[in-house]
């Protein structure tokens, strides 16, 4: 049995989370009763030891150490947990203010070194477009999908489609400014070196 | 029912739509144009960021920063109300305004690096755009418009067993703002019986999501792939035609990765993949390949869908 001392203030870590910008649910983390309707809910828990309960038990008890559990990478994004939750918490977004934490940290850049492609498609065309090293496994899995994307061109134009697919330069580097400013670039930038360290 | 509008409306382009499924763009023009709605495209308008927000690449600040332009820009084209085709889109952009008119040291905060950095033209003000008033899915409009629906209804498409999915970033992130429940998730149903069909309702697993949740598909197949068979295996027990969706996450999920998981499976799944304004569309009389965009989908879309028949007026 862990002895809790007097002096101890295992809510500092609660309180981290609500006063993170991301955190649309007030103090819903604190009133939190641990039903478990969030894990019988969870496809994530339905198929791996991902746990969104037992992640709220162990932010309530302060136990940091819950930024490095690999376990926090499978959850789905689906808002399962936040639909049904009974005292308005939201575990998904926890969840995602606690990888925001890790990050910030620098932990858990392994598990964002492949969607670098992200930050790039941002800044060279002003859109999202899934990351050119999943290609292979696309074309792999997916019959048909590569000569389908040779062709994107020519299906735009038989629908019609305007305005074209990619935005203007001025717009691009509007959006490059922008995100060069809230700091997303360093970040990037200094993910990228630690994945070249790592190799 | 909140108030939905059907005029001033930004068209919100999706990256996911123009690249993988554009038929859904143009099949949602083409239904837009038959029920009156009043729509513009703007080719300033840039990604949401959602996939990666979701993919944790994005901060909330990066996203937000982004999304006050977006919003900038709808404000100066007099089209306040932004209307997504990708529920992520939606989910992204609602919670973004929600967050701007909320919390004032971040509005501050991304004001000040705009007026600092030559971008004061894009500073956002406290309610400059309502989450509930300004934020909006496709589907909602439709839902706003269904009653015109049958007027321009051609084909007949009750003979096919149809079913729908909800989409989570629909549904379930900005619950108060969901059209036709959440926990059985009905709007589409709804809309779809405006064309003469009646859906199956509900069945195992409806509201649960398709099982892309945005970085498991690529880092962790097994597990993405395995919740998208339960959803796969309940539609093919239920002998399901076309299932038709909203979001163009669950679109590339369950069509350009059908034949895996039935294989995985050891199942033939057969049913066919249509977002709600393709499936309108068709009833609407749209071409195949100049409005519906056939060509994108891997589950050839005429294997179920071959003979239209005209309804009876």
């Amino acid at each position: 049995m862990t002895t809790q001392k007097i002096t101890d203030s295992p809510i500092d870590f609660a309180e981290k989370i609500i006063e993170d910008v991301k955190n649309s649910k007030e103090e819903g983390v604190l009133k939190c009763v641990q039903c478990g309707m969030c894990t019988s809910t969870c496809p994530a828990a339905r198929h791996s030891d991902y746990n969104p309960r037992d992640i709220i038990e162990r932010v309530l008890e302060g136990d940091e150490t819950i930024i490095e559990d690999d376990n926090i990478w499978n959850c789905f994004y689906c808002y399962t947990c936040h639909s049904v939750c009974p005292v308005g918490n939201s575990v998904c977004e926890v969840n995602q203010i606690l990888k925001q934490i890790a990050i910030e940290n620098g932990i858990g850049y392994d598990k964002l070194y492949e969607y670098m492609g992200f930050a790039d498609s941002y800044f060279t065309a002003a859109i999202g477009a899934i990351p050119e090293r999943f290609f292979p496994d696309i074309d792999r899995d997916v019959p048909g999908w590569w000569d389908f994307r040779q062709n994107l061109d020519e299906i735009r134009t038989e629908l019609e489609l305007n305005p074209p697919l990619m935005p203007s330069e001025d717009v691009i580097e509007e959006v490059s400014k922008i995100l060069t400013i809230t700091g997303f670039k360093d970040k990037i930038e200094k993910i990228r070196s630690t994945e070249e360290e790592d190799q | 029912m909140k108030n939905v509008p059907t005029e001033d409306i930004l068209l919100f382009r999706s990256c996911l739509v123009s690249v993988e499924y554009p038929g859904v763009e143009a099949s949602t023009k083409f239904v837009f144009d038959k029920l009156g709605v009043d729509y513009e495209i703007s080719d300033k308008q840039t990604c949401c960021t959602g996939l990666g927000h979701y993919s944790d690449v994005f901060s909330q600040i990066d996203t937000t920063a982004i999304g006050a332009r977006n919003f900038r820009i709808a404000r100066e084209l007099k089209r306040p109300n932004l209307v997504m085709m990708c529920a992520t889109c939606y989910a992204i952009n609602k919670k973004s305004v929600k967050l701007l008119n909320k919390k004032d040291d971040l509005r501050n905060h991304i004001n000040e690096l705009f007026i600092n950095n030559g971008l004061e033209h894009l500073t956002y003000e406290k309610d400059d755009l309502k989450p509930t008033e300004n934020i909006f899915h496709v589907v909602d409009i439709l839902y706003a418009r269904k009653d015109e629906i049958k007027n321009h209804v051609k084909y007949d498409l009750s003979g096919y067993k149809i079913a729908t999915h909800h989409g989570c970033h629909y549904c379930k992130v900005h619950y108060e703002d969901t059209i036709g429940g959440v926990r059985d998730p009905n709007v589409m149903d709804e809309i779809i019986a405006e064309c003469g069909c009646k859906t199956i309702g509900w069945y195992d697993h409806k509201r649960a999501t398709c099982g892309t949740g945005f970085r498991q598909r690529y880092s962790n197949p097994n597990l993405s792939f395995t919740a998208t068979a339960d959803k796969m295996n309940a539609i093919d027990d239920e002998d399901v035609d076309i299932l038709v969706h909203l979001c163009p996450n669950c679109h590339i999920q369950f069509d350009r990765y059908q034949h895996l998981i039935a294989e995985r499976e050891g199942r033939n799944f057969r049913a066919v993949h249509l977002n709600i304004a393709q499936f309108l569309a068709i009833a609407m009389g749209g071409d195949f390949d100049k409005v519906i965009g056939v060509r994108a989908h891997t589950v050839p879309v005429d294997s179920v869908i071959k003979d239209l028949k005209e309804v009876e007026k």
